[in-house]
């Protein structure tokens, strides 16, 4: 027996149900599709944003695209800074697990102890340690190589500077972040810094790029800087500051060169000085640029501009004679002496001998007003317009408020004060015919143009006065240079101490140009606190302003205007055919 | 009709896929453009690095002492150096 349904005969479709049930359902169903069309069309059309959005985070990244520092280069285009990259290292320390050899070969290329990485492996609770930054591209590369997990590398990138102490003040240096933290690197830090771009991609699977969407910011690299330096001069002028240090046991010293046709800086020197890769420990007198930032009394190397300012006035002529004897004579109740008494001595030999009396003697026939403006056309208690971090302006009181004395004191350099730099530049007026001119720490296109200060005969006398110095009789033969006519002023000034002056410390100065009769360079050197017996600027700074001329002038290519005794030997035979 | 519908939609079936392999093609080469132009960038700044070196193997410090050493020079003055006027060119 089979047992069948047969369907066409179930009682349940005899049973009668009512409409309204199959309605029900077809409009139930016909809701659900409805239901579903809408939120595809929402999908797809409405809130069609909100998941583009979501599957892009998922794949598509913004990625920064570095702008490179722009580099700093010498007047002759070397390199004296320039970024090279230099990845840092950084762990997960909860993620490093590798033996002990190959942690230790680490420690070895990080130039740390093993115990010492561990310390910094040990805290698991950080996700993320600075191991060392700034390491060397081929270490890294053996670090990558040892392929430790938990281990990542950062790219960064460091300042290099090849030039070392020598130029440290000039060009500064810049912190681990990339920004400039002192001389050129901090003054022209946004020219040289550059922007970052960036670019929006989308990463496949494996990291790799295959496609930009959107809008990409190209990178802006830092801009190149040509500065006036010249590196050879640069090294020289300090490697013989150094010299001069060491040997007068003097503290601190500066040097400066500009050149005198397109008031360039060629070189600007100081010490004690810093290498820039190795900053540890550093203290303020290292990290100076002391020809910049220090003020100091100029001492006698201000005589000349009263010289030229007599001459200016019609007061003297230069062989006009004025009666220094006994040497030492009293305004207000001071006295002024020379260290050395002479008798009479003419306006030159004023200069040339450095006579404190013959100085104040002219300086009394002014007005205090005449040589304030005669001292601040020349720069002084003015700032220099050299866009370099710290750099003073000195002090120059108004006329108003000077008594004689400090008339006549002033006149021989001291109640004021000035940098060397500015003392370099305001003998440019005897160096350019009596043009003062603007000078630069960038590399100039064309000669400067000065500003007339005093007559062109006039500086023109001042100059042959300011080469008796370096001439027999003079305060300073020591400036006297092989091939070359030189000229210069020194100054020894007693170091204020104090509410007074100090007895025993001394700075040595000497500052002059060569050659003489049409004037190059303007050489600046400064000694402060020699102290091994000699302390006359005409002994321990005008050696170094002779070798410095020297150098500078040969590598400049200017023929000497002296006949030396020439030493070539030159056999020319004729050739034979 | 029916073969032409056919025809129409073996042509969209074949342009599908040739976009997929064109789209595959595009990215694979868009990853190589970028892994070179990665490289290149790596040799650029390779350059700069010995630049560097190459600078800081000549500063004038090492020059004076290898040349004062090693090959026993000496500075030249102006008395053992031959002037001669430079030659105005030509125009």
């Amino acid at each position: 027996m089979t047992r069948s349904v047969l369907y066409t005969s179930s009682p349940l479709l005899a049973s009668k149900t009512p409409v309204w049930r199959s309605k029900f359902m077809v409009a139930g169903l016909a809701l659900g599709f409805a239901t579903l069309a809408g939120r595809a069309a929402w999908i797809q059309v409405f809130g069609n944003d909100f998941f583009q959005r979501q599957g892009e985070v998922r794949f598509a990244r913004t990625l920064e695209l570095p702008a490179n520092r722009g580099r700093i280069l010498d007047r002759n285009g070397l390199l004296l800074a320039t970024s090279v990259p230099s990845p840092s290292i950084w762990a997960i320390p909860e993620d490093v697990d590798a033996d002990k050899r190959k942690l230790a070969e680490l420690a070895r290329l990080l130039e740390m102890s093993p115990a010492e990485l561990g310390r910094k492996l040990q805290d698991e609770d950080k996700t993320f340690v600075w191991l060392k930054r700034q390491v060397d591209e081929p270490v890294a590369q053996q670090i990558a190589a040892l392929g430790i997990k938990g281990i990542y590398q950062r790219m960064e990138y460091k300042r290099r500077y090849p030039e070392g102490e020598a130029a440290a003040h000039v060009v500064g240096f810049t912190n681990v972040e990339d920004k400039g933290q002192e001389g050129i690197e901090l003054a022209f830090d946004q020219a040289l810094a550059g922007r970052a771009g960036s670019r929006r991609v989308i990463k496949d699977r494996l990291g790799r790029i295959i496609e930009d969407v959107g809008q990409q910011v190209p990178p802006v690299d830092g801009r190149d800087l040509q500065l006036s330096i010249d590196s050879k001069v640069q090294f020289f002028a300090w490697q013989k500051l150094r010299d001069a240090i060491a040997e007068h046991k003097a503290k601190a010293g500066s040097v400066v060169v500009l050149d005198v046709q397109t008031g360039e800086v060629l070189a600007l020197a100081n010490y004690p000085s810093y290498s820039p890769a190795r900053r540890q420990n550093l203290t303020g007198a290292q990290l100076r640029n002391r020809a910049l930032t220090d003020t100091f009394e100029p001492g006698s190397t201000m005589k000349p501009f009263i010289a030229a300012l007599a001459l200016q006035k019609g007061l003297v002529r230069p062989d006009t004679v004025i009666d220094t004897a006994p040497g030492r004579m009293s305004i207000g109740g001071s006295t002024i002496r020379d260290s050395h008494p002479h008798g009479e001595l003419t306006v030159e030999q004023v200069i040339q001998k450095s006579s404190n009396v013959g100085t104040v003697k002219l300086a009394m026939q002014m007005s205090p007003r005449d040589m304030w403006e005669l001292y601040t056309e020349a720069g002084f208690g003015q700032k220099p317009h050299v866009p370099f971090p710290g750099a003073v302006s000195g002090r120059l009181r108004p006329p108003k408020t000077w008594r004689p004395i400090e008339q006549a004191t002033m006149s021989y350099g001291y109640g004021l004060s000035a940098s060397l730099f500015q003392l370099a530049r305001a003998y440019t007026v005897f160096a350019r015919d009596g043009e003062l001119i603007p000078v630069t720490l960038l590399k100039a296109e064309g000669p400067a143009v000065g500003v007339r200060v005093i007559e062109a005969r006039h500086a023109r006398a001042v100059r042959h006065m300011l080469q008796m110095t370096t001439g027999p009789g003079g305060t300073a033969p020591k400036a006297q240079t092989v091939g070359y006519s030189v000229g210069g002023k020194t100054g020894t000034a007693h170091k204020q101490e104090g509410r007074g002056y100090s007895d025993k410390k001394y700075r040595g100065f000497f500052v002059g140009m060569a050659p003489i009769e049409q004037p190059r360079i303007v050489v600046a050197v400064m000694i402060d606190e020699p102290s091994n017996g000699k302390y006359f600027g005409g002994d321990v700074a005008a050696p170094v302003f002779s070798a410095t001329v020297q150098q500078t002038l040969r590598l400049l290519g200017v023929q000497p205007d002296m006949n030396v005794k020439p030493q070539v030997v030159v056999d020319a035979v004729e050739e034979s055919f | 009709m029916t073969r032409l519908n056919l025809v129409l939609l073996f042509a969209v079936l074949l342009s599908a896929m040739h976009l997929v392999q064109v789209q595959y093609d595009s990215r694979r080469l868009y990853a190589e453009i970028e892994k070179a132009q990665a490289q290149a960038r790596k040799l650029e700044v390779e350059h700069e690095r010995l630049q560097v070196d190459k600078r800081a193997q000549a500063t004038p410090l090492r020059v004076e002492k290898l040349a004062k050493e090693q090959l026993k020079m000496r500075p030249a003055g102006p008395a053992i150096t031959q002037y001669i006027a430079a030659r105005v060119p030509q125009p």
